[in-house]
């Protein structure tokens, strides 16, 4: 198979891998036959590397899983800043993976030698206690997130087992990977803020440095202990019970946690963004400095509990979390008037109260329109009810930042698609307001979303959701049909993944579909405006030199190899484009001079054929003049035939006027005869 | 106006009665057949008129002559007119007028015929190559409607694309 040995970025130089492995860039041999399970991460196999120039490396390789997106912009970064603290990246790309028996992306890391830390620690290497931990521990993690931020990575993946020591000694410990999934799919919802913990997976989003310390604090809790303390708590009492008695008190609560970790660990595990500590408060810790003692915060709680979908809850957080899971339910409560009481008397949240009764008369004043709708009145009520929390819609929890991810995720496995397109036309996204300390953050949120929005009211090709999928996806890879098993995720792997699949593509249909025009407008950094305009013709001719011409652009600009196969394929569905022309010679000129072309394999020169734009103003005056000749002929036949009786009726009077005109001449001739004779 | 031209024409007609009496009735005899063509002549273009009246005039014409340069009176008018020989010459003029009144139309209208014919044929021939040329739309764009499409066989039109791929390399 062409795909594993023998694709141009898989070449091998010597020998060919065995069965069941790659080589990823001509060098690095992915081992299918040697699994590294301790390497794994939720959403990647681990499996050993040998680097062929340099045998003597240890490195390990993460076969993603097809369809997940990776964080290819923190990928980069890593590789282009490896340092102290976390784990290097060495290269990465797409290989045939032959499990999977298709295309996926592999990312190549140094291989920690001391394994899993968390394993070792629990194994009693190295040993430590409480004293350790700051200076064995948290200062090297320290460093890490530090060295992450300074490269502008949002780590959003630590937990223990993602923890490694780089030596075999186990003294230099590192954070793991976190470019195989999006930023805090893999994380347990223990690991991360409480704010982002309640948003679905998908939709956690980036995060900023206080969610990496968030994580570094539950991380600590897990290692100090050398459990997770809340694993007897199931599912979404977790969540629940975090939000009601906040996170420290439910992760720390009966931890056996050392007194000298408790005031970074309070601070880690802060539920307000704002008072969570940072790097450098830890780092001010770490040297010994002391910070004002927090006070221990409770969440705020109601004095009487509201009974709704089955739970006491005793704040609107958690009331919120649980509307939007059950909307119609919600929508009676929200209506109810005990329920009002109970915010105001016990939560003593009047103004909430009222905000939300003006939320049910916006809504029974829009009744006939989406603002009346029950999914849009929990929505803005989830908004307020929880503003620190995710955007809540249709039972969907997106954080703004997040949106992208999300979007992703329901459309690789079809889910609700149309709800989050809903989010965009609708403005639901206009309900957060939630931490806009940032100024700068609402207004890139604003413009991003307005963007989507213009997208998203474009039907035509190059617009639509899949512009939005890949515009808020850099590590996606193209989902269209005819390249989803080559795993394209660069626009310069397009052409030849797009060249592969001719060799299979049923030949009536174009080389374009909706995906790849999308992924084309997202990832090519030219003005493709015009193709685009070209492309969404409803004429099929101009349409599909719309579609020829965006791929003629891209094998030009990127300067890509010829692509036999794919010239092929369009070299069969040109027959519109050519049917452009008037004239039936120049057509037929062209129908010869196509296969030549396609042996060429150059899609610029196959465009300049089709749409040269001398041979299309001759064709347009030649069709010009032949229609002028084709009016006069029709109409100078129009006047021969006449109608009916016509033409024997003027022949008739042609005759008589002869006759006349003969007869006129005859006596002129004549007359001047004998005059002249009779004179002379 | 009619009865301006009534009046200047009695007035003109009486002063030739008196001027040219001879002349007047010699005419008024002789042009008998192209007044009656004239006459009976009811279309526009009176060709009928011209053609009789004009060899009318043919035949006429020397006698007029051998009137005014001869004897101009009233007695060698009558002498003209009450000869047989005269008359037959005036007349049969006239009638040579009638007859080829009658007999051209039909020779001209099949030469026309068949000029026509070999026209249409030509400009035919021409749409044919125009459309097998630039294809049927050129009928549509005229927008001349069916009437204007000539009676002809297919146009073979080559709209199918060769298959490109089967002459790709391998």
């Amino acid at each position: 198979m062409a795909e594993s040995p023998m694709d141009a970025d898989e070449i091998a130089d010597n020998d060919p891998p065995p069965s069941g492995s790659a080589v990823l860039r001509d060098r690095f041999l992915i081992d299918g036959s040697k699994p590294l399970p301790t390497f794994d991460s939720p959403n990647a196999r681990a499996f050993a590397v040998e680097d062929r120039r340099d045998l003597s490396r240890d490195l390990f390789a993460l076969i993603t899983t097809p369809g997940v997106p990776i964080r290819t912009t923190e990928i980069r970064r890593l590789k282009s800043s490896p340092g102290n603290g976390i784990i290097d990246v060495v290269e990465w790309g797409t290989v045939f993976w032959p499990t999977l028996e298709r295309r996926t992306t592999a990312i190549i890391f140094e291989r920690p030698l001391g394994g899993p830390a968390l394993q070792q620690i629990r194994k009693g290497n190295p040993r430590l206690t409480e004293y350790d931990i700051p200076r064995k521990i948290i200062q090297p993690l320290i460093d890490g997130i530090r060295h992450a931020h300074s490269a502008g990575i949002i780590h959003r993946n630590i937990r223990p087992d993602n923890l490694f020591f780089l030596d075999e000694e186990c003294q230099d410990i590192v954070l793991g990977e976190c470019v195989s999934a999006p930023a805090g799919f893999d994380q347990p919802t223990i690991f991360e803020p409480i704010e982002r913990a309640v948003a679905n997976p998908a939709g956690r989003g980036e995060g900023t440095m206080v969610d990496d310390m968030f994580a570094l604090g539950a991380t600590l809790v897990v290692i100090i202990t050398g459990r997770n303390p809340t694993d007897r708590i199931k599912g979404e009492d977790l969540l629940y019970q975090r939000l009601n008695i906040g996170s420290y008190a439910t992760i720390c609560g009966n931890a056996k946690i050392p007194m000298s970790l408790l005031e970074p660990l309070r601070g880690l595990l802060a539920d307000s963004p704002e008072d969570r500590w940072t790097i450098d408060q830890v780092e001010m810790w770490l040297s010994g400095l002391k910070q004002t003692p927090m006070q221990k915060k409770s969440a705020s709680k109601g004095d009487t509990p509201f009974r709704f979908g089955g739970r006491d809850h005793v704040n609107a957080r958690t009331l919120a979390h649980a509307f939007n899971r059950q909307i119609p339910d919600a929508v009676q409560t929200l209506k109810d008037e005990n329920f009002h009481a109970w915010l105001k008397r016990s939560l003593r949240a009047e103004e909430l109260s009222e905000t939300l009764k003006g939320f049910i008369d916006n809504a029974v004043f829009h009744k006939d329109d989406y603002q009346g709708t029950d999914d849009h009145l929990i929505a803005r009520a989830c908004s307020v009810m929880d503003p620190y929390g995710p955007i809540r819609y249709k039972g969907m929890s997106i954080c703004m930042d997040g949106f992208g991810p999300m979007l992703a995720s329901e459309m690789i496995r079809n889910g609700n698609v149309q709800d989050l397109a809903e989010m965009i036309n609708r403005d639901v996204w206009q309900f957060w307001t939630g931490n806009r300390a940032s100024f700068m953050d609402t207004i890139d949120i604003a413009r991003s979303f307005t963007q989507l929005k213009s997208w998203i009211g474009i039907n035509d090709p190059g617009y639509g959701l899949e512009r939005c999928l890949y515009e808020q996806n850099p590590g996606i890879t193209c989902q269209s049909e005819y390249v989803i098993e080559e795993s394209v995720i660069d626009i310069e792997g397009l052409l030849p993944a797009l060249d592969q699949a001719a060799n299979n593509a049923d030949g009536r249909s174009k080389p374009a579909d909706r995906h790849i025009i999308a992924f084309i407008a997202a990832r090519f950094n030219e003005d493709i405006d015009p193709h685009l305009r070209a492309l969404a013709s409803p004429k099929e001719g101009t349409s599909v030199i719309g579609m020829l011409s965006i791929l003629a652009f891209l094998q030009w600009k990127l300067r890509a190899d010829p692509v036999y196969g794919l010239a092929s394929w369009v070299g069969g569905v040109l027959g519109p484009a050519i049917n452009g022309y008037h004239s039936r010679s120049t057509r037929a000129d062209i129908e010869r001079e196509i296969p030549r072309l396609v042996r060429k394999g150059s899609l610029p020169e196959l465009f300049d054929l089709i749409d040269n734009a001398e041979k299309r103003q001759e064709d347009q005056e030649g069709y010009s003049d032949a229609l002028d000749e084709y009016i006069a002929c029709a109409m100078e036949v129009e006047e021969i035939e006449g109608t009916g009786s016509e033409l024997a009726e003027k022949a008739e009077k042609t005759g008589q006027k002869t006759a006349a005109m003969i007869s006129i001449m005859t006596t002129m001739i004549a007359v001047s005869i004998v005059f002249i004779s009779e004179i002379l | 106006m009619q009865f301006k031209l009534i009046f200047w024409g009695l007035t003109i007609f009486a002063l030739l009665l008196i001027v040219a009496l001879p002349t007047v009735l010699f005419l008024g005899f002789a042009m008998l057949p192209a007044l009656v063509a004239g006459i009976i002549d009811r279309t526009d273009e009176k060709s009928a008129t011209f053609c009789v009246g004009g060899l009318n005039f043919c035949g006429v014409f020397p006698y007029l002559l051998d009137l005014w340069f001869g004897d101009h009176s009233l007695s060698q008018a009558i002498t003209y007119l009450t000869d047989v020989f005269t008359l037959a010459v005036m007349y049969g003029a006239a009638g040579v007028g009638w007859m080829l009144y009658l007999s051209l139309p039909p020779v001209i209208a099949s030469f026309i015929q068949v000029m026509s014919e070999r026209r249409l044929e030509q400009l035919r021939k021409t749409q044919k190559t125009i459309i097998q040329e630039w294809g049927e739309e050129i009928i549509t764009d005229a927008d001349l409607g069916g009437g204007a499409m000539p009676p002809m066989g297919p146009v073979e039109v080559e709209d199918d694309v060769p298959n490109a791929r089967a002459e790709a390399p391998a």
